[in-house]
């Protein structure tokens, strides 16, 4: 799982990489409109200060339900494992990208943050804001009570700081360089708490391009050539509820909560962050991370694979009612696992091949044998954008007879080993992927599709190997998935700008000009009506064309946990990734007279009630 | 008939009285014949099926597909001759089939509804020693995957000694800079961390069966050179060498036809110990993931999967088993020849 979370976190740099310079490619007969302030334009005593417009209608949400529970207890050490140590602390640069990063960013706050079940804006760093009447200009107000972990107070000043920060050539951050030039325009300051920060050109769903966080200016003071070097080890000043205390490079990283943490009376941080102490060591292997898990040396243990879940847990600690199952449903953005089909391969450049293919993957017969029905098909490539998908959209069932149809319709016949055959051409097709997890699902798979004539070769490869290969666009088939971002994002993966040629994110070299014009309006479009009903017309295109042949999704975590680990009464967010997780959502507290008991029943031997928890409050089907 | 040298027979002799070794050479051929043929044994299509009073022999045959047997118009594809089995007993005609011992090829995913793989052995399922995690059988897999790596291991061994001979008598026999020169030159090349760059090589390419070959044996041939660098060093002072020289032979003659045969015995005695290291190669490459492609039958995948069910105890067993076994009679056969061809039993110096 963590391979995949590397690999996630790849796809997502390239995917958004991408993104950007998409947009580069758009705003083009912009560009000389638009202000690229240099470094040294920004240094203090240039600050570009305004006045503020009149007649803006600051906005703020108190009425939103909570989503922590009022029975949380300070207190308590979470022990979490990590697949590798840090290669850095640093959040920009070389090496910066790794697993370790979501725990720095979980503790930076933004100017505003998400409900994680309404999805409205919450008050994060700012209390208050407004938009501008150009469409691409938000305005917030700070709240004064702000402070970095050093005591220094959060000013308009800090933000202004994170575009002079990441538009320094010293950061080696090429991507951020870009992203603070081409899409985040400026930060005009107008007092020490008041501040607007612009987009390049209106946009859809303003809010969250601008909701930047600050960077601690006086802690950096002046960037210097060394930052990459000098900045190592550093643990930078940050706004959220926990800091850096101690580590010891290769083993662990500690993190305490700060006890007086600025925000921790805010609305919707309340009975939120409750453990004292995080402690994170490395742990190199899933199958050493079990065993320190039932040795209560790990608190929870992760088990989205059924081989966890349905058996391996039937072990003692489990049975005696030491620990207990939780399995909870999640409605999010679900990333698009499956078969990518590369249109610029002669075989796939029919139509008919395509749906051949796709009724050839007997996907259904993986979950329902091999993963005991614990996943789900998935329909399609934008499942979980709520009213932007499609959700009328079926995949392509295992059908030998239709496969049989759409060949014969191509003129294809079966080959003596019953494999179909055109000419010189087999339907032999190489099948490019890069985690393990994947080989024996792809092993049944292949089994499936020589009944239905079809040959798949397995070709695994390492990670960067594998996306090297694809992202060349030499692959033919891929078995990969992609991240999702906040709203379905068609351009870099269909477009025909990105086809047929290398280091594009159009890994099936979709050219559709129909597609193209579609997507074009969709991405120009802030009309959020327009868009939807785009979205869901882009889809229906899409599935048409039939150059992605999605697999699986799991809408749900699945976690062990030690019984002292409490829970509020719902459990989760509607898009949790880990219950326990002490610092992202920060639900769960440590109750110490359930450990004391737990402890004390482990010595005498005593069994307490084995439990698993099934929560399906948002399973949507 | 072939006439052996008499000192040839009194080798053999000699072989066959290491009772340890000589009955590991007859069990290991028993191996090595059993899976070339495992087609007959071990496999998913019938040895013989009568339909409709015409015979067919599937084994070796194309693919026979279920419409030829009326299973079904749409039935394109191989046909499942355990189904077909059930069918004519349910028929009570006159066709039947003869299905090899145990009825699945090692590629076969037997999956079921109501429990999941790993299987654990069962006779009335066929599968006699269970099956992996895909639901595959686990004696196909082993005994397919032996005749891959045994394969694998004659293949290396007759790239590795050919280059290695050549190279180690060269060096050997014109001695001076070629000798000092290739001398840096393995030195260098055997503490390349060899398994290293398979591994990287490996991870970018999904080696097929020959270039693992080749890869492998990239690297392995040093092994061979010093040795034959040393005996040759020592053959080519012998009166037999300076007679072929004297009478007028090429050098390429002398070393050929002179002093590779003069070798031979010693070549022969390491041959068993580089099969076995042959096999262990393979075995950790697949292990670790690095070797030949999925689904290609492995013991290395075996024992990965093993060591992640350990609860299975039917996949670790017999992968061990089968390797230690195997491993053993190698080595006993390799001892057996060693001693058989101690140089000090039938050498009389003068």
């Amino acid at each position: 799982m963590k391979l995949q979370t590397k690999y996630l976190l790849l796809t997502i740099i390239l995917l958004t990489s991408f993104l950007i310079s998409a947009c580069d490619n758009a705003d083009k007969n912009d560009d000389k409109s638009i202000k690229k302030p240099e470094l040294e334009e920004l240094s203090d005593d240039k600050v570009i200060k305004g006045t503020l417009p009149k007649g803006l209608k600051w906005l703020t949400n108190e009425i939103d339900p909570v989503f922590a529970s009022e029975d949380a207890k300070k207190g308590g050490v979470f022990r979490a494992s990590l697949r590798s140590f840090p290669q850095t602390f640093r959040s920009v640069g070389p090496d910066s990208n790794g697993g370790f990063r979501s725990y720095l960013d979980v503790n930076k706050m933004s100017l505003i943050e998400m409900h994680p079940n309404t999805e409205n804006i919450i008050p994060g760093l700012a209390t208050h804001w407004a938009y501008g009447k150009d469409k691409r200009t938000m305005f917030f107000k700070l709240n004064k009570k702000a402070r970095w972990s050093d005591g220094v107070p959060v000013t308009a000043k800090d933000f202004l700081y994170t575009i002079k920060f990441h538009r320094s050539k010293h950061i080696v951050a090429p991507w951020y360089n870009n992203y603070y030039t081409k899409e985040i325009d400026k930060v005009v300051i107008y007092d020490d708490y008041t501040l607007s920060v612009s987009c390049t050109k209106p946009k859809p769903d303003l809010a969250y391009i601008v909701a930047l966080g600050p960077t601690p200016s006086h802690f950096y003071k002046k960037l210097t050539k060394d930052f990459v070097k000098k900045y190592n080890w550093n643990i930078v000043p940050n706004t959220g509820p926990y800091q850096i205390h101690k580590f010891k490079k290769g083993k662990n990283v500690i993190f305490k909560r700060k006890k007086n943490w600025w925000a921790k009376d805010l609305k919707y941080n309340r009975n939120r962050f409750n453990v004292d102490t995080v402690v994170l060591t490395v742990i190199r292997d899933m199958n050493l991370e079990w065993e320190h898990f039932k040795k209560a040396k790990l608190d929870t243990f992760r088990m989205p694979y059924p081989k966890f879940w349905h058996s391996k847990s039937k072990t003692k600690v489990f049975n005696n009612g030491y620990t207990h199952k939780i399995w909870f449903f999640v409605d999010k953005r679900i990333n698009p696992q499956g078969l990518y089909l590369n249109s610029d391969k002669e075989i796939f450049k029919d139509i008919n091949v395509r749906q051949a293919f796709a009724h050839s993957m007997n996907v259904e017969k993986v979950i329902s044998q091999l993963l005991r029905n614990d996943y789900f098909r998935l329909n399609h490539a934008y499942e979980g954008f709520g009213k932007y998908s499609n959700n009328t959209i079926r995949a392509r069932k295992f059908d030998i007879s239709k496969v049989k149809t759409y060949m014969e319709k191509s003129g294809w016949k079966r080959g003596k080993g019953g494999i179909w055959i055109k000419g010189k051409i087999r339907f032999s097709v190489p099948v490019t992927y890069s985690s393990d997890v994947l080989t024996e699902r792809l092993v049944v798979l292949k089994e499936e599709a020589k009944k239905a004539g079809l040959e798949l070769l397995l070709r695994k490869y390492d990670n960067s190997a594998a996306f090297k290969k694809i992202l060349e666009k030499k692959h033919t088939v891929a078995s990969m998935i992609w991240s999702t971002k906040f709203r379905p994002t068609f351009w870099s993966l269909y477009h025909s700008a990105n086809a047929h040629k290398t280091q594009t994110n159009n890994v099936t070299n979709t050219d559709d000009p129909l597609l193209d014009k579609m997507i074009m309006t969709y991405r120009n479009s802030i009309d959020t009506n327009e868009r939807m009903g785009l979205s869901v017309k882009i889809q229906q295109r899409l599935h048409d064309l039939c150059y992605y042949v999605p697999t699986m999704k799991v809408p749900y975590v699945r976690q062990g946990f030690w019984r002292w680990w409490r829970l509020p009464k719902e459990y989760g967010t509607k898009s949790s990734d880990d219950l326990f997780d002490p610092m992202g959502v920060g639900l769960a507290w440590f109750d110490k007279d359930i450990y004391d008991q737990t402890k004390s029943a482990m010595k005498s031997g005593k069994i307490l009630k084995a439990t698993t928890i099934v929560n399906e409050k948002y399973k949507t089907y | 008939m072939i006439k052996l040298n008499p000192l040839t027979i009194k080798k053999i002799r000699r072989f066959k009285s290491i009772k340890r070794g000589y009955y590991s050479l007859i069990l290991l051929t028993i191996m090595i014949l059993v899976s070339i043929f495992a087609e007959l044994f071990i496999n998913s299509r019938a040895l013989i099926v009568k339909y409709e009073g015409n015979y067919y022999f599937p084994t070796y045959s194309n693919m026979i597909s279920g419409k030829t047997f009326g299973l079904g118009e749409n039935y394109d594809y191989e046909t499942s001759y355990r189904d077909l089995a059930t069918k004519f007993d349910t028929e009570n005609s006159d066709n039947w089939l003869l299905m090899p011992i145990i009825p699945f090829n090692p590629y076969e995913v037997d999956l079921k509804n109501d429990s999941y793989a790993p299987f654990p052995p069962s006779l009335k399922d066929k599968h006699f020693l269970g099956t992996d995690t895909q639901g595959r059988d686990i004696i196909a897999r082993v005994v397919y995957g032996f005749r891959i790596a045994i394969f694998f291991s004659l293949f290396l061994l007759f790239v590795t000694y050919i280059v290695g001979i050549t190279i180690g008598c060269l060096m050997g026999y014109t001695g001076k800079l070629f000798d000092l020169f290739f001398q840096r030159i393995i030195e260098i090349w055997s503490n390349v961390p060899f398994l290293y760059i398979v591994i990287i090589v490996a991870s970018i390419m999904t080696p097929n069966f020959i270039l693992l070959v080749l890869i492998v044996s990239f690297f392995g041939w040093t092994n061979m050179t010093w040795i034959m660098r040393t005996i040759t060093y020592k053959e080519k002072e012998r009166e037999y060498v300076l007679a072929a020289k004297s009478l007028g032979a090429s050098n390429l003659r002398i070393i050929f036809k002179h002093i590779i045969p003069n070798t031979i015995a010693i070549i022969v005695t390491f041959a068993p110990f580089s099969i076995s290291s042959g096999i262990v190669t393979l075995t950790s490459l697949d292990y670790l993931g690095f070797g030949l492609p999925h689904p290609t039958p492995s013991w290395g995948e075996l024992l990965n999967q093993s060591w992640e069910n350990l609860d299975a105890w039917w996949i670790s067993t017999t992968v061990v088993t089968a390797m230690i076994i195997t491993l053993t009679t190698v080595t006993f056969v390799g001892e057996a020849v060693r001693e058989a061809l101690d140089p000090k039993l039938h050498t009389i110096y003068e």
